[in-house]
């Protein structure tokens, strides 16, 4: 019972954490490109505001999509309960593995694309057929970094992977880990719509891939799919950084371990966040017949990350 | 204690792998040039680590040298070759960004599957990098065959060098001093006489691609 309060606290927290990250990241960026930068709790008003609007739906949207927004939010906020934040639950750890995680990830995209179909605006069958190419180039790869961690961990269960990996800390620094990493990270910007594979601080230019596909969507209808986008950005973020470098997320239930696991969790995003920051001030976007070859690049390295934990035990 | 040793050889290794993929990716010579650099800081850094586990002073110097001759000096002529003609891209090499990154994937497989039965005979601890070196081997081979201009062909070339420097380090905690020293001459040497080459191709056909080399038969 105590368990299951735990789990959906933390999930609430996923929930509730989320704007704050995508805030941080721009008023990180801001201050990069020397501006003064909105707060960082500019994305909660920002959602304030757009539930409290009314909402626009196009004379030929069908109930796909008023549905899509819904969709998209609960596949992300089941996902979240999934994904251990600051601690690993032991008996709800059943319920989900890491394949749970990508393809419930999967499934909100894929409405978010049947709904940027379904007004039949160009603008959204544009954005929805290129969200699609990259997400076909990207689910192999995550698919394989994931093989990669499981290969030695010996199991696709988020929980087993940290315990294993807390188990045998040099087991971290080995080939395989490195290479998904690096896999895991390009695919993590391509998913969530980061520079170099598509702008996220940009309305209304021929280049779009993810604002494209909401562009008809306004009101609590657009709060949730922002809301949602955020909520994806901190997932990858968390699985990036409690897969790959598990130290300090708490197994029990002392409150100073459970604190401890808050702080380096908020400090190993945030240092997520500042790369991320740091590399969206430095890069261009690319041209989008490049991004395949980004993204074969993320796939080559985790076939190699595969091979390596196969062939190098 | 060993556990950490390996692993850190490996995690050097594999760096210095992914820089010869990050070369297959970009086009700019500077970025070619940074990976480079970066590989070559690495060799040093995993030399005095295998120094310092192996207990092998003599290889404190060797890690001084490559990170003296490779990680600076070799990178700062490149730039100043770089810098003499201009923004040269690598804009089409022979294979392209996705076949070449697919083709290194079967490179890298197939230096694993070669170096499997020399991981069995040798019990260093270092053993794990074997593959590795192998593989980068393989890739910075395949660098050198596959881009058209001169300078990306050179920094190919000096990659494959730092694969044999990697599988000497890794292979039997280096060669002597002596020897190794004659190798870094060797490679400097070679590379001073590539630059020159370089100036005398474009110097005869204006451009350093050497596709244009094909007319001299005429």
């Amino acid at each position: 019972m105590i368990e299951a309060i735990a789990v959906l606290t933390q999930t609430l927290a996923f929930v509730a954490l989320a704007p704050g990250l995508t805030g941080f990241i721009r008023w990180m960026k801001a201050r990069l490109q020397g501006r003064r930068g909105a707060p960082v709790w500019q994305p909660y008003v920002e959602l304030r505001k757009l539930f409290a609007k009314e909402r626009v739906v196009s004379k030929t949207a069908s109930w796909v999509f008023r549905a899509a927004p819904f969709v998209v939010f609960g596949t992300s906020v089941a996902v979240a309960s999934l994904v251990p934040l600051v601690f690993v639950p032991t008996a709800y750890d059943r319920i989900g593995d890491l394949f749970a995680v990508v393809y419930l990830l999967l499934l909100g995209t894929f409405f978010l694309a049947l709904a940027g179909l379904d007004t039949g605006s160009p603008f959204g069958g544009m954005g929805a057929s290129r969200e699609m190419t990259v997400v076909a180039l990207t689910e192999p790869t995550v698919a394989l970094s994931i093989f990669a961690l499981a290969l030695t961990a010996q199991s696709t269960n988020l929980g087993d992977i940290i315990r294993q990996t807390v188990a045998e800390p040099v087991r971290a620094l080995g080939t395989g880990h490195l290479l998904a990493f690096t896999a895991l990270f390009i695919v993590t910007l391509a998913e969530t719509g980061r520079l170099p594979i598509d702008n996220p601080s940009t309305h209304l230019e021929l280049t779009m891939i993810h604002e494209a596909m909401v562009l008809e969507y306004s009101g609590p209808y657009l709060a949730l799919v922002e809301w949602a986008a955020a909520l994806k950005l901190l997932i990858f973020f968390v699985i990036a950084a409690n897969l790959f470098l598990p130290w300090g997320v708490a197994f029990g239930w002392s409150p100073a371990r459970l604190i401890l696991a808050f702080l380096l969790i908020v400090l190993k995003v945030g240092m997520l966040a500042v790369l991320v920051a740091v590399l969206e001030t430095r890069v261009a976007k690319l041209r989008l017949f490049r991004v395949p070859e980004l993204l074969s690049a993320s796939f080559v390295m985790a076939l190699l990350a595969v091979l390596s934990t196969f062939l190098l035990r | 204690m060993d556990g950490l040793f390996s692993q850190l050889v490996v995690l050097g290794a594999s760096g210095m792998l992914m820089t010869a993929l990050i070369v297959l990716w970009r086009r700019g010579v500077p970025a070619y040039i940074t990976a480079y650099r970066w590989q070559s800081w690495l060799l040093g850094g995993l030399t005095a680590c295998v120094a310092y586990f192996g207990r092998d002073p003599a290889l404190y110097f060797v890690a001084a040298a490559l990170i003296l001759l490779k990680g600076v000096a070799i990178p700062f002529l490149l730039r100043a070759v770089e810098r003499r003609f201009g923004a040269q891209r690598e804009v089409r090499p022979y294979v392209n960004t996705e076949t070449s990154l697919l083709a290194a994937g079967i490179l890298v497989l197939f230096a694993y599957a070669l170096a499997r039965p020399w991981m069995a005979v040798t019990m260093l601890p270092t053993r794990a990098g074997l593959p590795l070196a192998m593989a980068l081997l393989f890739v910075s081979l395949f660098i050198i065959v596959s881009r058209k201009k001169a300078i990306t062909q050179l920094v190919g070339f000096l990659m494959l060098e730092n694969a044999i420097a990697l599988l000497a380090v890794v292979g039997t905690y280096g060669v002597p001093l002596l020897v190794e020293f004659a190798v870094f001459l060797d490679a400097l040497m070679g590379f001073l006489v590539m630059q020159i080459f370089i100036y005398q191709i474009h110097e005869t056909f204006d451009t350093i691609d050497v596709e244009q080399l094909t007319r001299l038969k005429h």
